[in-house]
């Protein structure tokens, strides 16, 4: 009996083949990617050659100092996004966090009505809420401000929070609960000092995937921020692409400003991010 | 919750103590749910209701900021429903989503089937291709824009390069070919989803049957077509549904890359309504677009419910 597996030539060569077959499937699959950052980094004379350069040589960051970080009109559309993007991460997390732990551990009532009432709630188009919201937040004054925004971004963010949450809590054990209510918590201090603890992992990619939402969030923004002053970069960016013309390679280096920080995270919070946007997009 | 307790009193031998009954409703703890139930409430089904009844109200730009609408009953339906535009959306949305739907499940199921077997390496492979799947909408339409450039897009280089084409191809500014690129895109970016839905469907798949397979002879074609894609189904049903409600409701990637064009070819519902509100005023003719926009998906994601119920039962 040996004890060392030894693999079989065969399977060996298999899995090469396998390797390779998934490096290029992977490579052809993220030439958009590839080609938007080797845009981004050439001159504007060079977005014109034919053939074009596969590699931009040389690289000049020419785009990103004069297109994204000069340009007014983008820096606030930055900020516009940061602002918002955190505003909505913190009403998402205070008001959602308690809601997924009641769902998961509470036996409250209604359960199975309210459960529904958020999953079919992620099924509505965001056109579909984007027009009431406009007419209704014309009234109420709320076009045009941080508020609006960051309300219409939670509308879509919570049910989300809370499917991608709930099912943390229910891995947190009856027992554990229970004891700390024997040893003289109360529902909510039982919630706040060991259920929240233990469901870490969750709160983080909660705390991502709202973030990035409402830093990609699109249709919102269009529709709710008429004034340039308040508008998120996606809605700049939709903007400037008239204006831009054919300057591809401003274009591109905004466009790679705007995934930096999607990319950076996903790298960084990967395992976080993938359960969470799987969990939500098929939990019931 | 109630069915795991009576299995669990049914097969213990030893009866425990009575404990609390367990259908106790505990009313206090809708205080830990109420503000998000209410939040909901009010931003999300108080709009949608809204949207309802501006559908019977005549709502023009004047309404909206002073107020004042008029009672018009079925008009605004009747109008639509009387428009051929309308109806032109309503199929090119249907088109664009069972459009988007095959590619994406191809892909995913490629990209599944690629990174099913381990070797080193396979697993950073498979989270990086889900990049294609976070990059916020915005980028990704803004790219496919420039890859499909008609003068010095990338596609008609690697096109004009393999002699395929000659000269320069305006793939957005004709109608069939942006209809493609916009399901194409759509689909980029849906496919790394649809791959890692799949690719948990695959790891439920008992390797002794693929063996037994083996054993029996068959091929890997064998194998695929008559293991894999029937123990996927459930998997699948799950994907297809999931990505139909999902690119019916989709607004962003077509708006950035073709704002509905050319000529309206690839003007889908969202883009019909948003154009309805925001381009002509008309926010009560955009109301019933809206309408008929969530039927669609509300009675899918109940078909998807239900699905999902009696997989679970199963």
């Amino acid at each position: 009996m040996s004890a060392v597996a030894v693999v079989p030539a065969r399977i060996r060569r298999q899995r090469r083949w396998l390797a390779v077959s998934g490096l290029v499937v992977t490579i052809v699959y993220l030439i958009p990617v590839y080609w938007m950052l080797n845009t981004s980094f050439k001159e504007a004379g060079d977005i014109f050659a034919v053939p074009p350069d596969l590699v931009p040589l040389p690289p000049t960051v020419a785009s990103y100092v004069d297109a994204v970080f000069s340009d007014a009109d983008i820096a606030r559309g930055l900020v516009n996004s940061g602002i918002i993007a955190i505003g909505t991460t913190l009403v998402t997390l205070l008001i959602a966090l308690p809601a997924a732990y009641g769902l998961a551990r509470l036996q409250i009532p209604l359960l199975p009505v309210i459960l529904m009432l958020f999953l079919i709630v992620q099924m509505v188009p965001s056109v579909n809420l984007a027009l009431p919201m406009f007419v209704l937040f014309s009234s109420a004054g709320l076009v045009n401000s941080y508020v609006g925004l960051i309300i219409a971004n939670c509308a879509l963010a919570i049910p989300l929070a809370v499917t991608i949450l709930r099912p943390y809590y229910l891995s947190v054990p009856t027992e554990v609960v229970e004891a700390a209510k024997i040893d003289g918590c109360n529902e909510f201090t039982a919630f706040w000092r060991v259920a929240l603890p233990m469901s870490r992992p969750g709160m983080v990619t909660v705390t991502v995937i709202s973030f990035l939402g409402a830093w990609g969030e699109f249709v919102f923004g269009l529709a709710l921020a008429t004034d340039d002053a308040i508008q998120p970069i996606t809605v700049v960016l939709s903007e400037i692409t008239n204006a831009y013309g054919v300057r591809w390679n401003d274009l591109m280096a905004v466009s790679a400003v705007i995934a930096l920080p999607v990319i950076a995270t996903f790298i960084f919070l990967q395992r976080y991010v993938v359960a969470g946007l799987t969990e939500g997009a098929t939990k019931t | 919750m109630t069915r795991i307790a009576e299995e669990r009193t049914g097969t213990a031998a030893v009866t425990p103590p009575p404990r609390l009954p367990r259908r106790r409703r505990n009313w206090r703890g809708l205080l830990f749910v109420a503000p998000a139930a209410i939040y909901v409430a009010a931003t999300v089904v108080y709009p949608l209701l809204y949207n309802i009844t501006q559908s019977f109200f005549d709502v023009g730009m004047r309404e909206v900021t002073q107020g004042g609408a008029a009672f018009v009953g079925l008009d605004n339906y009747a109008d639509q429903f009387g428009r051929p535009e309308f109806w032109h959306s309503l199929r090119v949305s249907l088109v664009y989503a069972f459009g988007t739907v095959a590619v994406t499940f191809l892909l995913g199921l490629g990209l599944a089937l690629i990174f099913r077997r381990f070797y080193r390496g396979r697993n950073i492979l498979r989270a990086v291709v889900l990049i294609a799947w976070v990059l916020p909408t915005v980028v990704s339409a803004n790219v496919w824009r420039w890859l499909l450039d008609g003068s010095y897009g990338l596609l008609n280089a690697v096109l004009n390069t393999l002699g395929l084409v000659e000269g320069d191809v305006f793939w957005l500014g004709r109608p069939t070919t942006a209809v493609i690129a916009v399901i194409l895109a759509t689909a980029w970016s849906f496919g790394p989803l649809a791959m890692i839905l799949l690719s948990a469907g695959m790891e439920g798949i008992s390797p002794t049957l693929y063996e037994a397979a083996r054993i029996d002879g068959a091929s890997p074609w064998q194998q695929f077509r008559r293991l894999t894609l029937p123990l996927l189904r459930p998997v699948s049903l799950t994907v297809i549904l999931l990505i139909f409600i999902f690119t019916f409701k989709t607004f962003d990637t077509i708006f950035l890359m073709t704002g509905g064009g050319p000529g309206g070819a690839t003007e889908t519902l969202p883009v019909y309504a948003y154009n309805e509100a925001f381009a002509f005023s008309r926010f009560d003719t955009a109301a019933v677009a809206t309408v008929v926009l969530m039927v669609v998906p509300i009675v899918l994601s109940f078909v998807y419910f239900r699905a999902i119920r009696s997989e679970e039962r199963a």
